[in-house]
């Protein structure tokens, strides 16, 4: 791995963590914890979204130890934001926020087994809380499930793909040509 | 316990929750639980009981939770591996000194890169976080405000946001420079500079401890 | 010994048309140090990074012309922070990132750990944390650590900009001693007062090309002052009206002054 790459995988990690300050002064309901992930896999490929995606996961955990679990959750949407990345699919904010809120959907497919068999539905306040509701509402414990996972996951994931395709168009060309993806990623090539 | 090799730690840390959850519910939970939190109280009890404490705190919001949700019986056999989870981790991080973990890769030859990659996230997080709150700040004296309909709150936080991820990435030009001039790109394997110590006893402790994990889930699924 | 030379070196940076160096020449031998004048965005900066080989090599981008190089260079850019390893939470392990990623046996890299620390009076930092430091003891600390992989070729971008008097004064000193030594050093600076003890030439570079090179004594020449380039003294002397040729130094004005 080259060390230009080398160089942005800590950055990367930093700026998916950094950016809870912002998402708390605006008291929006998101994580914006795969930010960095994304961006990183949007810029330079998979392979360096999922080396992004396993640190976020493991600084996290050293923050509260049942994040780990979920890194598995930040390998697919490396995997995702990889495929959407060399489909050019940031080329704009029509085409960004579509395939953010389909990843949406995959992280919370992916994330629901984990919750519900590790921490039987109660990953966070907020997810415990959707589940009962969901219980409430008549869905049996798995859907429920799904239902506490989908509701933060369907935003936050849909805000990181635009957040992740304004960045791209913000870069200076000179800056962008120096990694591998990221003119492909905004349909530049 | 510091003094143990960083390798061993880890170990440690990651068998106590592996025989959690391979170990029947609900008392190997609860055994596996009991033995994390007794974990910090071996050489200092002093400075274990914080450890433990902290341990406890981060684990009450899930037995809460999952009262709430499951029955008794559920309850205790998730928040018994809930429990040790949170127990092991909190004490391995009080316990492991990144350097001294950071040292210990590039001893065992392992490469240079991940070691780098490891250090440097470690490095590099609080500096950014420090820069978001400057810029929230900054926006705050311009009137930022979390009132206002959805799309006014997504605006501000493109406006937060977009600064500090582009200052980030050009920062990432001037780092490659410094690291290429500084041969981390050189292909040498690098000079240790302060190894942890190894000992053998150690070594065998832990091949032990994977091979004990691997019998019980043979055990189990068996 | 020829440590540099530049023939004809025209430089783009990726995506861009006008070139950032325009048909740069330059020899520097061993022993001798060059000073890089010009205005912000001249080229000094990327001058230095063709010298170092991180340009086009890191940067990417296109050059056209030849650079022959005959050792290893070490270059300290404008800012501190960016240029921390990460990886060394004390001062002596920062120091000592470079001389290790070069795979020198233990008992080479102290010498020249302990060495370069003496060398910018920051011995006393040894044990501290490198991101407590203020930013004039950063860019010691950063100098330290390139000097201490031993380049024979050494490369400073600014290198008092965070620093006061005092310790720029101690930073023109340790150039002085490192050209003593047989090193080269190529340096780009504003504070151009300092320049006349310490350089032993002086490339003007405008727009990214070579628009007057010559001694010290340049720097008191009529078209560097109108260009602001000039040093304080000769500047003061040409704004006075006094005639030309003005005083390069404080010395020479106290002379002409008698």
């Amino acid at each position: 791995m080259s060390v230009r790459l080398l160089a942005l995988i800590p950055v990367a990690v930093a700026i998916s963590l950094a950016l809870s300050a912002a998402v708390d002064a605006v008291a929006l309901p998101l994580f914006l914890d795969t930010t960095g992930t994304i961006l990183a896999t949007a810029l330079a490929g998979p392979v360096v979204g999922i080396a992004v995606g396993v640190l976020t996961s493991a600084v996290n955990t050293l923050r509260n130890p049942t994040f780990w679990p979920f890194v598995v959750v930040q390998v697919i949407v490396a995997l995702y934001a990889g495929l959407a990345a060399r489909a050019g699919l940031f080329r704009s904010l029509k085409t960004a926020v579509p395939t953010g809120l389909g990843l949406g959907v995959i992280a919370s497919l992916t994330s629901t087994p984990i919750s519900y068999f590790v921490f039987g539905c109660t990953t966070t306040g907020g997810i415990a809380l959707t589940t009962a509701l969901g219980r409430a509402l008549g869905l049996p414990p798995l859907g429920a499930c799904f239902f506490g996972s989908f509701v933060s996951d369907f935003g936050d994931k849909a805000v990181t793909f635009a957040l992740v395709a304004a960045v791209l168009h913000a870069l200076p060309r000179r800056t962008a040509a120096r990694f591998p993806l990221a003119l492909r990623a905004i349909g530049a090539t | 316990m510091s003094a143990l090799h960083p390798f061993s730690l880890l170990a440690i840390a990651a068998a106590l929750p592996a025989f959690a959850w391979i170990l029947p519910a609900p008392t190997g939970g609860l055994a596996t639980a009991g033995l994390a939190l007794m974990l910090p109280l071996v050489p200092d009890p002093r400075w274990g009981v914080r450890v433990v404490r902290l341990a406890l705190l981060t684990a009450a919001p899930f037995w809460l939770f999952l009262r709430l949700l499951h029955d008794g019986p559920t309850t205790v056999a998730i928040g018994g591996r809930i429990t040790t989870m949170v127990a092991s981790f909190v004490w391995l991080v009080a316990v492991l000194s990144p350097d001294r973990l950071v040292e210990a890769m590039v001893a065992r030859g392992w490469s240079l890169a991940v070691a780098y990659v490891f250090a440097a996230t470690l490095s590099a997080v609080p500096v950014l976080k420090a820069r978001a709150r400057r810029i929230v700040e900054a926006q705050r004296c311009r009137g930022l405000s979390p009132r206002g309909s959805v799309a006014n709150r997504l605006r501000a936080l493109r406006a937060l946001a977009l600064p500090l991820v582009l200052s980030a990435l050009h920062e990432v030009d001037e780092r490659t420079l410094a690291l290429e001039t500084r041969g981390l790109g050189a292909g040498v394997p690098r000079t240790p500079l302060a190894a942890p110590p190894d000992r053998p006893a150690e070594r065998v402790a832990r091949w032990a401890l994977l091979l004990l994990c691997l019998a019980a889930l043979i055990w189990r699924l068996a | 010994m020829r440590i540099l030379a530049l023939e004809e070196v025209t430089f783009w940076y990726p995506a861009t048309a006008t070139p950032a160096l325009e048909s740069v020449s330059l020899e520097v031998g061993s022993g001798e140090v060059v000073a890089l004048v010009g205005r912000g965005g001249a080229g000094a900066s990327t001058l230095l990074l063709i010298a170092a080989g991180l340009a086009p090599r890191v940067t990417g981008g296109r050059l056209a012309g030849s650079v022959t190089r005959g050792a290893r260079a070490g270059i300290v850019l404008p800012t501190p922070w960016t240029q921390l390893s990460g990886m060394a939470f004390t001062v002596w392990d920062e120091v000592a990132f470079g001389p290790a990623n070069l795979g020198w046996p233990e008992h080479e890299i102290t010498r020249h750990v302990d060495r370069a620390l003496e060398r910018l009076e920051i011995t006393p930092l040894a044990s501290r944390d490198p991101v407590t430091l203020s930013g004039g003891e950063l860019q010691r600390v950063i100098v330290a650590g390139i000097l201490a992989m031993d380049p024979d070729l050494v490369l400073l971008d600014e290198p008092t900009a965070e620093l006061d008097p005092e310790g720029a004064r101690a930073v023109w000193r340790l150039v002085r001693s490192l050209a003593g030594e047989g090193k080269a050093v190529i340096l780009a600076t504003s504070d151009v007062d300092a320049l006349p003890g310490v350089a032993d030439r002086i490339i003007w570079l405008d727009q990214g090309s070579v628009r007057a090179l010559g001694e010290p004594s340049l720097l008191a020449e009529d078209a560097m002052c109108e260009a602001g380039l000039g040093t304080t003294v000769a500047g003061l002397w040409r704004a006075a009206g006094l005639g030309a040729p003005y005083p390069l130094t404080v010395v020479d004005a106290a002379q002409r002054w008698r």
